[in-house]
């Protein structure tokens, strides 16, 4: 073999090992719909609660939504391998989950709730983990949404109740409605591109 | 002049570079799996697997879900060794032929 056929060889060797591993790690996963259904759940339960006074507003929605995400999963065989990353990423989102669940649940059945409490639990645990996940993937636009939750925990602690759901409601919007949009697109901009190149 | 690397035997082969560059992004991955992104029979890919496995690079599971058969492959703390190794002798060889 001639020195130049043998360093083609070697970069297309260099080149398929490349191809292979972006093949491995690309996911053929959709998760933007999860941040658009919760978010319409809050919208949802916050316009249940505030203009028609339904007690268990936020019970029965957080209840069906969470109904409404696991069922597409359920018994759903994975077609792609798991990634370390994706692995870390379910961990992280379902135990905030779970936690949120607990501590909401609980502090509404023992009758300590208050609405200031109710939205920094909630902005403050969606900010924590909006911001690992975003450190996980070194994403920016994520990272923007943790600040945005973050923020909107502060005002809870800080602010007036009366804009307090309005402010909920903007970042929720954002946040979960807006962001869950773009991550739709994308996704489905990657499925059209992995369909072009199979 | 610097000593040329020499390039694992074991893992030069095409299909077992691609092999080996599949699981080193995913922690475990079904043989249909592999065979599709391969696009390899299963003949062979099964005799690639056995070599790799042979060399300690993967091990295999094979296990029954649903009742019907599956066949696991991982790649080892060695096979991830090796193939960094391997990609790093690679790299150093285009080095020298991109110097020459």
């Amino acid at each position: 073999m001639t020195a130049n056929a043998e360093e083609l060889d070697l970069k297309d060797r260099l080149s398929l090992i490349e191809t292979m591993i972006a093949e491995g790690r690309r996911t053929t996963e959709n998760y933007g719909w999860t941040f658009v259904l919760w978010g319409l759940a809050y919208c949802v339960a916050i316009f249940l609660d505030n203009v028609l006074h339904f007690q268990l507003a936020w019970q029965v929605t957080m209840t069906i939504a969470a109904l409404l995400t696991a069922i597409p999963f359920w018994g759903k065989k994975c077609s792609h391998p798991p990634t370390t990353t994706a692995r870390a990423l379910g961990a992280l989102w379902f135990g905030v989950g779970i936690s949120m669940f607990i501590v909401l649940f609980s502090l509404g059945y023992s009758g300590r709730m208050s609405l200031h409490i109710f939205v920094a639990v909630i902005c403050g645990m969606l900010g924590a983990v909006n911001a690992s996940s975003s450190i996980i993937l070194k994403w920016k636009l994520q990272f923007a949404c943790a600040l945005v939750w973050w923020a909107t925990t502060i005002y809870a602690c800080f602010g007036s109740g009366h804009y307090l759901m309005l402010v909920f409601a903007a970042a929720t919007f954002l946040c979960q409605i807006v962001f869950g949009v773009y991550l739709m697109i994308r996704e489905a901009r990657a499925r059209r591109q992995g369909a072009n190149h199979a | 002049m610097p000593e040329l690397p020499e390039l694992n035997p074991v893992i030069h082969g095409k299909l077992r570079l691609a092999l080996l560059s599949l699981l080193s992004g995913i922690e475990e991955a079904e043989f249909t799996w592999l065979r599709s992104k391969t696009g390899s029979t299963d003949g062979n890919l099964g005799a690639q697997l056995a070599k790799l496995e042979e060399a300690g690079y993967v091990t295999v599971e094979k296990k029954f879900v649903q009742r019907k058969p599956q066949t696991l492959y991982r790649m080892t703390e060695a096979g991830r060794t090796a193939f960094i190794e391997y990609v790093q002798a690679l790299k150093q060889l285009l080095g020298e032929a991109i110097g020459d």
